[in-house]
């Protein structure tokens, strides 16, 4: 199955890195999915909750706040000012 | 004669075993926070790899039209955000940043934003132009930085600077640290692998303008906070190594001293027993 490599980091620590099937985060104009092979991209992370589809299913919720979203060449980054897992 | 001697030599000995017990303290110090600030180091690290390869992905990728924040202007106006250390005694640690920006600074007109209280000192007394002054490197959170970024994009905006450089020590290993100057603003981009610069298509959403000039205060604000714990670590090693040789001269001191000292104490006996002696032929 087609996975994208995803990099979760705030300016304090690293959060995730490791193949994802699934990424939804809260940008400035709504919610974004971004799945395997999607293209460049790059959007303003808002506020609000982040879902990661992990490689084995598992479905793993996150506040994001601020920063950027930026997806290229199935290598996505969430660069976010907070991050916070939630339990 | 030799007893006055003799109570100097032990007064000495005192005196420098007081030393050595403060400089001890001051290592062991500096060795547990800087076990703190590198782990802190070793945590920004990742978030400034990822960071760059998002804002020279953005800022190069720019529609045709390159980036304002990209594009070199000639410099009137330059801007050192300077980290120094917040105490001295940590070898040549404040005076090699320090004089690194002097000799750096050439003829254009500079302004400064030091960090740390001993920058700070040295920008008060050579009454040089300060914008903002942060008193401490220790625990300096994003927020804080993320202030000064704003500030000083805000003066890029404006065209009070020119340039934006930050200066720093980078902590390689504990006995090496090395002074560095990164620009800010205008982005450096030398680094930025080739094929980066080709014309790939990448959505960005608002526009790329709009997102890089909203991601770049928290962008700077990150490198100038891993600047911030990069020093700090090189502040904590460099003080710890000065500690370290201050500690074994004062050991050697007083082994020494205690020679001398010991010389002394046979030389008063020698000649009391010769007193006693000539004293008793009599």
């Amino acid at each position: 199955m087609a996975v994208i490599h995803l990099t979760i980091v705030t300016p304090e620590n690293k959060y995730f890195e490791e193949d994802a099937q699934k990424v939804i985060v809260r940008t400035t104009g709504g919610d974004v999915c971004i799945l395997p092979n999607h293209i460049d991209y790059a959007a303003a992370i808002g506020d609000g909750e982040a879902r990661i589809t992990t490689a084995s299913g598992e479905v793993k919720k996150a506040r994001a706040q601020g920063g950027i979203l930026h997806v290229a060449n199935n290598d996505v980054q969430v660069i976010a000012n907070y991050f916070e897992w939630k339990e | 004669m030799a007893g006055a001697s003799m109570k100097d030599i032990k007064l000495r000995i005192r005196s420098v075993e007081s030393t050595m017990q403060i400089t001890k303290a001051m290592q062991l110090v500096a060795s547990s926070k800087l076990r703190g600030a590198r782990m802190r180091m070793e945590a920004s690290r990742p978030y400034m790899k990822v960071a760059r390869r998002a804002v020279w992905d953005i800022a190069l990728h720019n529609t045709g039209a390159q980036s304002d924040y990209v594009i070199p202007r000639e410099i009137k106006h330059r801007c050192y955000i300077v980290i120094a250390g917040d105490r001295g005694l940590a070898g040549s640690y404040n005076a090699n940043i320090l004089k690194r920006i002097e000799w750096d600074m050439k003829d254009a007109q500079c302004c400064f934003i030091p960090i740390g209280k001993k920058a700070k000192e040295y920008y008060t007394r050579h009454q040089l132009d300060m914008v903002v002054d942060i008193e401490k490197v220790e625990g300096l959170t994003f927020d804080t930085c993320k202030e000064i970024a704003v500030h000083v994009m805000k003066g890029y905006d404006e065209g009070r600077y020119d340039e934006i450089v930050l200066a720093y020590t980078s902590f390689v290993s504990v006995l090496t640290q090395k002074t560095k100057l990164k620009p800010l603003l205008p982005l450096d981009t030398r680094d930025a692998p080739k094929e980066e610069q080709t014309n790939r298509v990448m959505l960005c959403e608002p526009g790329a303008d709009a997102l890089l000039k909203g991601f770049l205060p928290q962008y700077l604000a990150g490198l100038i906070y891993s600047a911030a714990c990069d020093a700090f670590a090189s502040e904590q090693a460099a003080r710890r190594v000065a500690m370290d040789s201050a500690t074994k001269n004062a050991g050697e001191m007083i082994e020494d001293l205690s020679l001398r000292y010991n010389r002394a104490r046979q030389s008063s006996i020698t000649q009391e027993i010769t007193e006693i002696v000539a004293g008793a032929e009599h």
